[in-house]
């Protein structure tokens, strides 16, 4: 079982484009979910992205992060369900009043989140952060050092997550009750936890750095990387579609 | 008493790691599981205080199945000593962490503070010391402290001598033997067959999820074809004992052929090479 | 050739030397075991032929670590990387990246190794610790044993002429320990390769090792033959190394006066002496 954002290995189209591709389509993906707020056209978006996780037999973890985001703009649609008062009105409030539009204005943020979302973890899942390193530094010329402390912290996540879950079981088997409560409760019980994670996290990070140095960390150069990322007609074919996306998303902002 | 019943367990349902395992274990005993990595060990251990519930079959501690209870309410009755100690302790200071497991029992208190502090005394421990600049042997034996601390009657060890020295091995396993004689049902993982040899009673193989021998410990251990069959190698004693019956044939059924410790292995060759000329008249 | 003279140590945050009056010479080829208690200064002695002292870990350092001609204290800790590969003891930190092929490319690829030798220095790295077919697994799929053999085949391929390792088979059971040691002995002898082994596991250390060291308190207390360290089963017991069971057990008859050879390092060792005792 694969762990959260771990690479997931796979043969599928979307596994084979260049990194680059991968991550500036992604990106221009999300942007379009942000540039528009026609509901149809996010619910489009959603599809695709759903249509994308499929193509690469991701769907189970792209659902759980569905949930995941889901739950976080939950949050913020209710916010917004309190405080955005348009529409007909359904219930009176103190301050204003939750109408249709309301509902309407939620439902759009939290659709435009999770669709904005799923790509861009899909990246994750279907690249190697080594070849994000890798294509990021030869395709775009960003010095080898920048790059390669951006990927380490996220091949860290999986580490770090992996010695909370740890810790965690530790502590349940002693009788902390993480296994009962809601989630408040859940979160006062993990702070304490935080010394345990940080102090072995932060030995983790410095023999990892002492690792890569005494593996020549430092010599490397654009030149010195052993695989080629060009681009295929795939990934010119994929930028080019985000583009008309973002275009579309505009587009129907300005003629609607 | 625990019990497994055909257990079938996994992690992920794609990939099976306990194909049906069953074995029951007394009050007060003292067993040994050994195997490969991957053999199924340490799922068996997080199955016994339900930090892992089978897929299929049951496991009981004293009759109530883990499914029925959280994980957090075993903690009275399960003592759990992880590999790595460092997931287990948490507080800025030794005395602060050995109460730790009475504060998540509810169980705060005189009392508490008194068992505390005579194993404070009994250990030799500066109550005062931060945990996270012990080094590794010091930090697993206090993480075991602070289970002995709380008197479970039935303790489980994931490998507890991993990664620490002659020392601090010796000492380690005699908390544990004390334990033990102290009424306290054992279970341990644990790759060192000498430990295994020295310190449990009963031993059970433990091979690609299954359990393929179980039994007094010498016994397993004098087994070679299942040991063999989990890529483990008998304690050198026990391995010279066999070896050697093997190739003098007129040793087996001597003192040689049973001996397994290094002083009665030592005493049998002694009379074996004494007896030699004797026995070599009568045939 | 490493040659180790009058060398201290003391770190910037510690109060006394953690090893000092280190004398050692380690000849090309040599398959070198080291082993002492826990806080005997054993992994500070390999840090300081792989330069992690001092360049990682500031302190007080005396003396003098020449590893194949370069001071150790004096040549940039990348230079030193070139001559000298490192395994580190916790290997999951070691890795960088999520897949073994490019596991083992990384440090080519740093050393900027000529790409057509790369691909046949990957294979071969891996067919050394016996792991071609894990070539495109995901690593943290991996078993333990079968980790450490990854990070072992990505030192490798930048094809070191000295290997240090701490404590390579702490979290491995019997038989993945005993393939990794097999693995790096035939690759030893194979490639000349100087081999430099810290492990608790003395009676893996006794097989394999050319020279045993034993540390204690920071100096080194023996550094022989196994089979000659072996003999003081005594002192190494006080200073708490315990000797292979059947090494106790010879000595134990030598002792008694049924035995007269020398120390035993393995079972079969034990047994072939044995077969002559009781005959």
């Amino acid at each position: 079982m694969s762990a959260f954002l771990e690479y997931v290995p796979g043969a599928s189209p979307l596994h084979r484009m260049n990194p680059v591709a991968k991550l500036g389509a992604a990106a221009l993906f999300a942007i379009a979910c942000f540039c528009t707020s026609n509901l149809v056209f996010l619910a489009v978006l959603l599809v695709v992205g759903f249509a994308l996780a499929a193509s690469c037999g991701m769907v189970r973890q792209t659902i759980g992060l569905a949930k995941a985001v889901f739950a976080f703009s939950l949050i913020l649609a209710i916010v917004q369900i309190l405080t955005t008062p348009a529409g007909a009105v359904l219930v009176q409030l103190p301050w204003g009043y939750i109408g249709t539009g309301s509902l309407l204005a939620a439902l759009t943020t939290v659709v435009r989140l999770v669709a904005a979302a799923i790509p861009l973890f899909l990246v994750f899942y279907v690249t190697k952060m080594n070849d994000v390193t890798n294509a990021v530094v030869k395709v775009l010329h960003v010095p080898y050092k920048y790059a390669f402390t951006f990927t380490s912290t996220i091949h860290f996540i999986p580490v770090f997550m992996n010695d909370m879950a740890g810790i965690m079981e530790a502590q349940t088997a002693r009788g902390v009750e993480f296994d009962a409560g809601g989630i408040v409760k859940k979160v006062r019980l993990m702070v304490p936890l935080c010394v345990p994670l940080l102090v072995s996290s932060v030995r983790k990070t410095n023999s990892a750095a002492i690792a890569a140095e005494v593996r020549g960390f430092n010599l490397r150069t654009a030149a010195s990387g052993y695989k080629e990322y060009p681009f295929a007609a795939l990934d010119v074919a994929a930028l080019a579609g985000s583009v008309v996306l973002v275009a579309v998303a505009v587009a129907l902002g300005v003629l609607l | 008493m625990i019990e497994f019943k055909d257990v079938h367990a996994s992690y992920d349902a794609a990939l099976p790691i306990l194909k049906g395992v069953s074995f029951a274990v007394e009050r007060g005993e003292f067993v040994a599981f050994v195997g490969t990595n991957g053999a199924g060990k340490s799922t068996t251990m997080r199955l016994v205080n339900g930090l892992l519930k089978p897929d299929s079959g049951q496991v009981l501690v004293d009759g109530v199945p883990t499914t029925e209870l959280k994980t957090s309410e075993f903690a009275r009755t399960v003592g759990f000593l992880f590999q790595n100690p460092d997931r287990q302790i948490c507080c800025n200071t030794v005395r602060e962490e050995l109460l730790f497991g009475f504060k998540a029992l509810g169980m705060e208190g005189p009392e508490a503070d008194a068992r505390v502090d005579a194993l404070i005394e009994d250990f030799g421990f500066d109550p005062n010391e931060d945990p996270f600049l012990m080094n590794r042997g010091a930090r697993q034996l206090l993480a075991l402290a602070s289970i002995v601390v709380l008197a479970p009657p039935v303790v489980v060890l994931d490998e507890p001598t991993t990664g620490l020295d002659y020392r601090e091995c010796v000492k380690v396993m005699d908390i544990v033997g004390r334990m033990h004689e102290g009424g306290a049902t054992v279970i341990m993982v644990c790759h060192d067959m000498e430990v295994v040899a020295d310190y449990a009673e009963r031993c059970i193989v433990m091979s690609d999820g299954a359990v393929v021998d179980d039994g007094p410990t010498f016994e397993v251990l004098r087994n070679r074809a299942t040991l063999e069959r989990a890529s483990l190698v008998p304690p050198q004693i026990v391995d010279v004992s066999l070896e050697l019956t093997r190739l003098v044939p007129r040793l087996a059924g001597t003192a040689v052929a049973k001996a397994n410790t290094v002083d009665e292995m030592a005493a049998a060759i002694v009379a074996a090479s004494v007896g030699s000329v004797d026995e070599g008249g009568r045939r | 050739m490493i040659e180790i003279k009058d060398f201290a140590f003391q770190y910037r945050e510690g109060t006394r030397p953690v090893v000092s009056g280190i004398n050692l010479t380690i000849p090309d080829g040599a398959f070198v075991g080291i082993t002492g208690a826990a806080g005997s200064g054993k992994s500070t002695l390999t840090y300081a032929l792989n330069g992690i002292v001092p360049h990682c870990y500031p302190g007080d350092f005396y003396g003098s670590v020449v590893v194949d001609g370069l001071d150790t204290c004096e040549t940039a800790l990348t230079d030193l990387s070139r001559v000298v590969g490192s395994v580190c003891q916790d290997v999951d930190s070691q890795f960088v990246t999520s897949v073994v092929e490019d596991e083992v490319l990384y440090g080519l690829e740093n050393f900027a190794v000529p790409r057509d030798q790369m691909e046949g220095r990957v294979a071969q790295a891996l067919a050394d610790m016996g792991i071609p077919d894990l070539r495109d697994r995901v690593i943290s799929s991996l078993s333990g044993g079968q980790k450490q053999k990854v990070a072992i085949a990505s030192i490798l391929a930048m094809r070191p002429k000295v290997l240090v390792l701490d404590e390579p088979t702490a979290e491995l059971d019997p038989a993945s320990s005993r393939s990794v040691f097999e693995l790096l002995a035939a690759y030893a002898r194979e490639h000349g390769t100087t081999v430099v082994v810290v492990e608790q596991k003395i009676a893996l250390l006794s097989q394999y090792a050319d020279l045993l060291v034993i540390v204690d308190e920071g100096r080194i207390r023996f550094a022989d033959a196994p089979a000659d360290v072996l003999e003081h089963a005594d002192e190494l017991k006080r200073i708490g190394v315990n000797c292979p069971r059947s090494t106790t057990l010879m000595n134990r008859l030598r002792a008694s006066g049924a035995y007269a050879g020398p120390a035993v390092r393995t079972v079969q060792e034990a047994c072939e002496a044995l077969v002559e005792v009781v005959a």
